[in-house]
């Protein structure tokens, strides 16, 4: 089979055993999965077992998004702003996609999004959003608020 | 299966039980990031939210702390830190810290070793009254590769005095300067070799500004000596010939400052002088249509700005009048950006020359038009003008027609309209349609409240700024005319201060409009009272977020109905991210002083003191300039008189000078 990339299909699978199956140009929009085409080991489904189905579909729209074409800047724009408006829990998933398959633009993006969503928030808000526990001792906990009560007093 | 951009789910595998799905079993939260992943966004933060955030788990707290030695902007404006909070943050060595902005008000000389840092290239320390000179030339010593410092008030406080050893070696030292900023009176360095200093000033240094200069200095500084020894034909060497950006802020703007200037400064783009004379100028000593003439001899100038204040008397540049405007716009054709302050015998003449012969102006600016009318801006839309900001302030010939005319200019970004009596609701109409509009102030027109529901449909959807201050035929009526709770709003800073039908019952409205506002204005309305404070405060705008969480900045001096109950609300929780309140201190001064112990980072002022951190850059014609020089704007009483004197025909004896002040060609 001719290797021109317009016509190659890339099969992924993801840890929820769902398969997409992507062309070769939207999939190399992950550094990872451009590294394993050209080392030639994209031939088989590569499983990602650290990807669930819900949050790959999402990952691999983005790419589809940023490899068309047709759509114009201002669509595009609005499409990440979109794209971004989602709870913690899968803002957590998406970010780890996105590290671990290494997409251009969509890491950065979320890790963006999270910390403009920290930004100028007293931290029971923050613990409130992100779903975070509180682990520190009564000690520890009054220390903090001591040094730190300048920051969100 | 299907080939091609086809997603979907396969059926050959069997469907997987819940349980056998791998990594996602349950909820995942940003504790459990790797923390590569954690310091990343934390990098992202400002210093303050950093910290919020290092205040909720162990994970983020071990990140924040390795954070500090990585750190490359730390900017503490917002409050004034101690020592004690300094320490922490700053002592960590941090080799990759780049730009470090302080507010030294808390602050002396001991804390020069944690705020000098060797590898910044940015340093911005403002309200160091309690420094001494030495914090000048220990930047010299130990921030050799600074590119951009901006010091304020250094050394205000009585007794410590500054020597011009100190600049000397703060010259000497920052090789790669480019951005100078001397944001104090620099008159206890003059007469010691003050203009000697200069030439040792790093060949980088393009930027010079300074907050307070005698014009003599000036022109002292920029003027190169010759030496005894030195023929008459020796080329005399320029003073700071890199020089693109000079703003002084002098003690009279005079001719031989202004032509010292433009012949000694070949680079010069960007030029803003401003005084504020003690005395009334002789003619000697003031600017005439001759200096205007000498302006921009290398063609180079794109930002010109002179303005005279009102500060301490009432007084104008009176030996300027069209000719002078018309001779300078002669030689400024590449102008982008205009700003005349107090050239009041300029008339429609000079303005219109402006418009039409700087085609490239996008900014114009204009304070104290006295004899500004419509019909400069008649046939603006015949011009290729693309104006973004326009100030036209105290100009009380204007009608409504010139804004109908103004908003010709669609890319309109700020518009004031301050002490522009004439302007009514006809104005608000034509400034409805702007579609990028982000700054509006309207202070002390005619407007009522009809004229503002023109504003809710369009121009209401990107404003960030609104200032209806002094209106006083609003009423309640103006909050639901500005907000109708369907339209989404970029406002957050609003100005409702002396409007003398503003009730409880607007703020209430407000409130209900759950707009986030961060900044609230609401001095001197007779009618406000406790309970419109209780529903700023109580307001939910959805679950766990209160309308007063986003608030930073709070003005309520002089507000009629404000009791001793009010400061109930003013205490945590209620409010948590205001900086920045005014109320009437002499009530009720126990409990001021017990709000300010329980909240030491909030500013309060009791006084009747506008509220705002001073802008660090107050020359530039930023946005952010436009809202905050209450002084100029707001004492205008004074203005009538002069207006009143002007009318009545003060200048026999002027006109007598202006024969004099003939033009060299």
């Amino acid at each position: 089979m001719s290797s021109s990339k317009s016509n190659k299909i890339v099969k992924l699978e993801s840890s929820d055993n769902k398969t997409f199956e992507v062309e070769e140009a939207v999939a190399v929009q992950s550094e990872t999965l451009k590294n394993m085409v050209d080392d030639g080991c994209a031939n088989d489904t590569i499983p990602l077992p650290n990807v669930n189905g819900k949050i790959l579909e999402m990952v691999l729209g983005w790419c589809k998004k940023h490899v068309d074409e047709t759509v114009t800047g201002d669509e595009l724009n609005k499409y990440e702003a979109d794209f971004l408006d989602l709870d913690q829990a899968d803002l957590y998933g998406l970010l780890m996609a996105a590290n671990f398959l290494n997409v251009k633009g969509l890491l950065d993006r979320v890790l963006q999004r999270v910390a403009d969503m920290i930004k100028g928030k007293k931290p029971e808000e923050i613990r409130r959003i992100f779903n975070i526990k509180n682990d520190f001792t009564p000690e520890e906990e009054e220390e903090i608020r001591l040094e730190n009560a300048w920051a969100f007093d | 299966m299907t080939s091609g951009d086809e997603v979907g789910s396969n059926s050959r595998k069997p469907v997987p039980k819940p349980e056998m799905a791998t990594g996602q079993t349950r909820a995942k939260s940003l504790d459990d990031l790797p923390p590569a992943l954690l310091a990343t966004i934390m990098a992202k933060l400002d210093v303050a939210s950093i910290f919020s955030a290092a205040s909720t788990c162990t994970a983020f707290r071990a990140c924040a702390s390795q954070l500090l030695s990585f750190l490359p902007t730390i900017h503490l404006l917002d409050i004034a830190p101690s020592m004690d909070l300094l320490r922490p943050l700053l002592g960590p060595p941090n080799p990759y810290l780049r730009s470090l902005k302080v507010d030294c008000d808390r602050l002396n000389d001991s804390a020069i070793e944690l705020l000098l840092r060797p590898p910044a290239h940015e340093l911005c320390l403002l309200n160091c009254v309690d420094f001494s000179g030495k914090l000048l030339s220990e930047v010299g010593r130990r921030c050799r590769d600074l590119r951009s410092l901006c010091l304020g008030s250094v050394a205000e406080k009585r007794g410590r005095a500054i020597h011009i050893s100190d600049l000397e070696e703060l010259l000497i030292g920052c090789t790669q300067l480019e951005a100078l900023i001397l944001m104090f009176d620099v008159s206890s360095l003059i007469g010691h070799n003050f203009a000697r200093v200069w030439p040792l000033a790093s060949e980088k240094l393009t930027s010079i500004e300074i907050g307070y200069i005698s014009s003599v200095a000036v022109t002292e500084m920029l003027s190169p000596n010759l030496g005894p020894h030195q023929s008459p034909n020796h080329i005399r060497p320029s003073i700071l010939p890199s020089i693109q950006k000079l703003c002084l802020s002098v003690d009279c703007i005079t001719d031989t400052m202004v032509s010292t200037i433009s012949e000694g400064l070949a680079s010069l783009t960007h030029l803003d002088l401003r005084d504020a004379p003690l005395m009334e100028p002789g003619i000697a000593l003031d600017l005439t249509n001759f200096g205007l003439q000498q302006i921009n001899q290398y063609g180079r100038l794109k930002h010109l700005s002179l303005v005279r204040r009102q500060e301490f008397r009432i007084t104008y540049f009176r030996r300027v009048n069209d000719l002078g405007v018309l001779l300078m716009a002669e030689k400024c054709t590449n102008m982008e950006s205009i700003y005349l302050g107090g050239f009041c015998r300029v008339t429609d003449t000079g303005f219109r020359t402006i418009l039409h012969s700087c085609s490239r102006l996008y900014k114009l600016r204009v304070f104290q038009g006295t004899q500004l009318t419509d019909l400069v801006f008649h046939d603006i839309s015949a011009t290729s003008l693309t104006l973004t900001h326009v100030s036209l302030i105290f100009c009380n010939r204007l009608t409504n027609l010139a804004v109908m005319n103004l908003v010709s200019n669609k890319d309109l970004r700020v518009l004031d309209l301050r002490n522009c009596k004439n302007l009514g609701n006809e104005a608000l109409r034509a400034i409805g349609i702007l579609p990028q509009l982000k700054i509006l102030l309207l202070d002390n027109t005619d407007i009522t409240d009809v004229g503002l529901s023109y504003l809710r449909q369009g121009v209401m959807c990107s404003i960030v700024t609104l200032s209806i201050r002094g209106c006083k035929r609003l009423t309640d009526k103006c909050i639901s005319a500005l907000f109708d709770g369907s339209h989404k709003t970029e406002l957050r800073e609003l100005d409702l201060s002396d409007i003398p039908n503003l009730s409880d019952k607007g703020v209430l409205l407000l409130a209900k409009s759950r707009v986030p506002f961060s900044e609230l204005r609401m001095r001197c309305c007779p009618l406000i009272g406790d309970t419109a404070l209780m529903a700023l405060a109580s307001m939910l705008v959805d679950e766990g977020r209160w309308l007063g969480n986003s608030l930073r900045l709070l003005d309520l001096y002089d507000c009629g109905g404000i009791t001793q109950l009010a400061f109930r609300w003013l205490k945590k929780p209620h409010f948590p991210s205001l900086r920045w309140l005014g109320v009437t201190g002499n009530v009720n001064r126990n409990l001021v002083d017990a709000l300010a112990r329980s909240r030491p980072f909030l500013h309060v002022e009791c006084h009747g003191e506008e509220l705002g951190a001073d802008a660090t850059d107050q020359w530039d014609c930023s946005d952010s300039s436009y809202v905050h020089d209450y002084d100029e704007v707001h004492d205008y009483d004074e203005v009538d008189e002069l207006e009143q004197w002007l009318l009545e025909g003060e200048g026999e004896l002027v006109d007598e000078e202006m024969g004099d002040a003939e033009l060299v060609e």
